[in-house]
């Protein structure tokens, strides 16, 4: 499905706003998945912006800590009270730095990571088991979070089943604690891995929302589709200095400043 | 109750669950790759388009699980004990215990009953699940049990772990056999020793029981079928009846019905000796049949009756214990 400028300028706007969420919320902690959020923000932009609709579809957050962009994105598209971000880490918060069984919004979302896969394998399950024939399954998955072994035999079992109405997106941003995932593990080629499982790959640039739109689009086909999103955990922040650790941001009083008035310029 | 030995039958779990899952629609059964060793082969072959087989991946089964409850199904993990919890535990936290979800995990071979080597032997189940939050813990004695408590079970709100034998399944109590999740049941009553017992050594608690009385002593037994939530009013009751207690686990002494009895008595403040009988601080090797580890492991009946002996402050030697012979198709404890 083509999508005019107007659509993809939008699709833009809701994921510097995801940034722009995520940079205040950090602030609030002078540090935090902000890395997350900058590598994700068109992804999930282009869920709730799109592809994805609640009630109809489901959405599974396997990492945890990406909670932070989705905290953003509900917040922008009236799943979440915005006025709520202000509690996001703090003590007795709904909104936990990693997501948990009281996150609200979310279908699931796993803190320990490797399961979330499996869980939208049983919720795909579970639709056609009850012979459900609308909507789909979405997993986001990290790249870091691959070195699991519990996600490939979740890959396994949904080729197998041929789950065909789930859909994994992977945000490969090339990011894991310890530092890139490819100095830690070997996880390329990635997409020929996948196709190995059984699966429908496609790879794209995960910050162009009219590709990342065009690859969760609806197909069919009678396999389980992965979506692999090539990221990097600074774009969309000019500011950040080039050493900035991707998976937990440093943010200075005035870097998160500086951060603001870039995202607020780009958004005004 | 019957005596030893007691005749055996094969298959009461799974036929018990097809029985069952015709009644509830919501039941699904997962397998890993054991369908028969588990008894599941009969739903396999009835209720084939509620069975999912998710190959040997326990971690993936048991998340799958997870999401087919929160979806309103009721789903029945099959696999060996060791496979169903040592495995997946983390999946077992975080997929099923943490959201509460009505999850069954169905382990089988417990303890020292498998010829599997250690790898195979389920002999800290017990103490991994008693310490996930929410989880039920039933490890039942016989057939007659194990199809009264998978009725109990199937409506807990929260998941449950039932440890189940494999093979021929002793028929141990008369029918109808009251039972109630929230209950241990007191067998017997008496004032010098009691003799708490769950699972496989039932029967050897039994055993013992009758060669004590024979040296005069008056023995207590109780089966607690139910490790969590433990029915701590009728242990304290029978513990302020004698003067020790002797605890009989198919499990490691730590973590499991030893435990769970000594924190009941400790949190009450009833202080008598207390010895557990169970697998102490090893892995057990060496097997070719379970008769044989449990000998050589201190699972059997005389090493029952030598704690209640030791516990009791007796001198000289324990009582005998005579040999219970069982025919094929019969068992006997050892």
């Amino acid at each position: 499905m083509s999508r005019d400028e107007r659509e993809l300028e939008a699709l833009r706007h809701l994921a510097d706003r995801v940034r722009l969420r995520a940079v205040q919320m950090t602030a609030l902690h002078g540090l935090g998945y902000l890395g997350q959020a900058l590598s994700s923000a068109e992804l999930f932009a282009c869920l709730y912006g799109g592809a994805f609709s609640p009630g109809r579809d489901e959405f599974v957050c396997s990492p945890g800590h990406y909670v932070i962009a989705f905290y953003g994105v509900a917040a922008e598209t009236g799943l979440l009270d915005p006025g709520a971000l202000s509690t996001y880490g703090f003590d007795d918060s709904l909104l936990e730095a990693v997501g948990t069984e009281r996150t609200p919004g979310l279908d699931l979302v796993f803190g320990s990571l490797g399961l979330g896969l499996s869980g939208g394998v049983g919720f795909a399950l579970a639709r056609r088991m009850r012979g459900q024939e609308e909507g789909r399954v979405f997993v986001l998955v990290s790249d870091g979070e691959m070195e699991e072994g519990q996600v490939w035999e979740a890959a396994l079992f949904a080729a197998h089943e041929r789950l065909d109405r789930l859909v994994v997106v992977i945000d490969a941003n090339d990011s894991q604690v310890d530092g890139p995932v490819h100095a830690i593990t070997t996880l390329e080629p990635l997409a020929d891995k996948w196709r190995a499982f059984g699966w429908e790959a496609v790879e794209v640039d995960g910050h162009d929302v009219g590709a990342l739109s065009e690859a969760l689009d609806p197909v069919t086909t009678q396999r389980p589709r992965v979506v692999i999103a090539r990221t990097s955990t600074r774009t969309g922040l000019e500011v950040l200095p080039v050493d900035a650790d991707g998976h937990f941001i440093k943010l200075s009083d005035e870097l998160a400043t500086a951060a603001i008035a870039e995202l607020e310029a780009r958004l005004a | 109750m019957r005596e030893p030995p007691y005749p055996t039958v094969l298959k009461p779990y799974g036929r018990a669950l097809v029985e069952l899952a015709r009644e509830r629609e919501e039941i699904v059964c997962l397998s890993g790759d054991l369908t028969r060793q588990c008894e599941v082969d009969l739903f396999q072959e009835q209720l084939p388009e509620r069975f999912i087989h998710t190959g040997m991946a326990e971690q993936n089964m048991v998340s799958v699980a997870g999401a087919l409850a929160r979806r309103g199904f009721l789903p029945f993990v099959h696999s060996f004990g060791v496979f169903t919890t040592r495995r997946p535990y983390d999946q077992i936290v975080n997929s099923i215990a943490s959201a509460r979800l009505p999850v069954r995990l169905v382990g089988f071979m417990p303890g020292l009953s498998s010829p599997g080597g250690p790898s195979h032997q389920a002999i800290d189940d017990i103490a991994l699940m008693r310490a996930v939050p929410h989880m039920t813990v039933v490890d039942v004695a016989d057939a007659v049990e194990t199809r009264a408590a998978l009725r109990a079970l199937v409506d807990v709100p929260g998941p449950v772990y039932l440890r189940l034998k494999r093979g021929e399944i002793p028929v141990i109590f008369d029918e109808p056999h009251s039972f109630a999740l929230e209950r241990a049941q007191v067998l017997s009553e008496g004032g010098d020793v009691a003799l708490i017992a769950c699972g496989m050594m039932l029967p050897a608690a039994l055993n013992a029981a009758a060669a004590l009385r024979g040296a005069g002593i008056s023995v207590g037994v109780v089966n607690v079928p139910v490790l969590k939530p433990i029915d701590a009013a009728t242990l304290l009751r029978v513990a302020t009846q004698v003067r020790c207690l002797v605890s009989a686990e198919n499990h490691l002494v730590t973590g499991g019905l030893g435990s769970a009895v000594a924190e009941v008595l400790a949190t009450a403040g009833i202080g008598r000796p207390l010895r557990r009988v169970g697998v102490q601080d090893t892995f057990a090797e060496g097997a070719k049949s379970a008769p044989h580890l449990f000998r050589k492991y201190g699972l059997s009946t005389a090493d029952i009756v030598a704690a209640a002996w030791s516990a009791l402050g007796r001198d000289g030697p324990p009582p005998t214990v005579g040999e219970v012979v069982a025919d094929a198709g019969e068992y006997a404890p050892v």
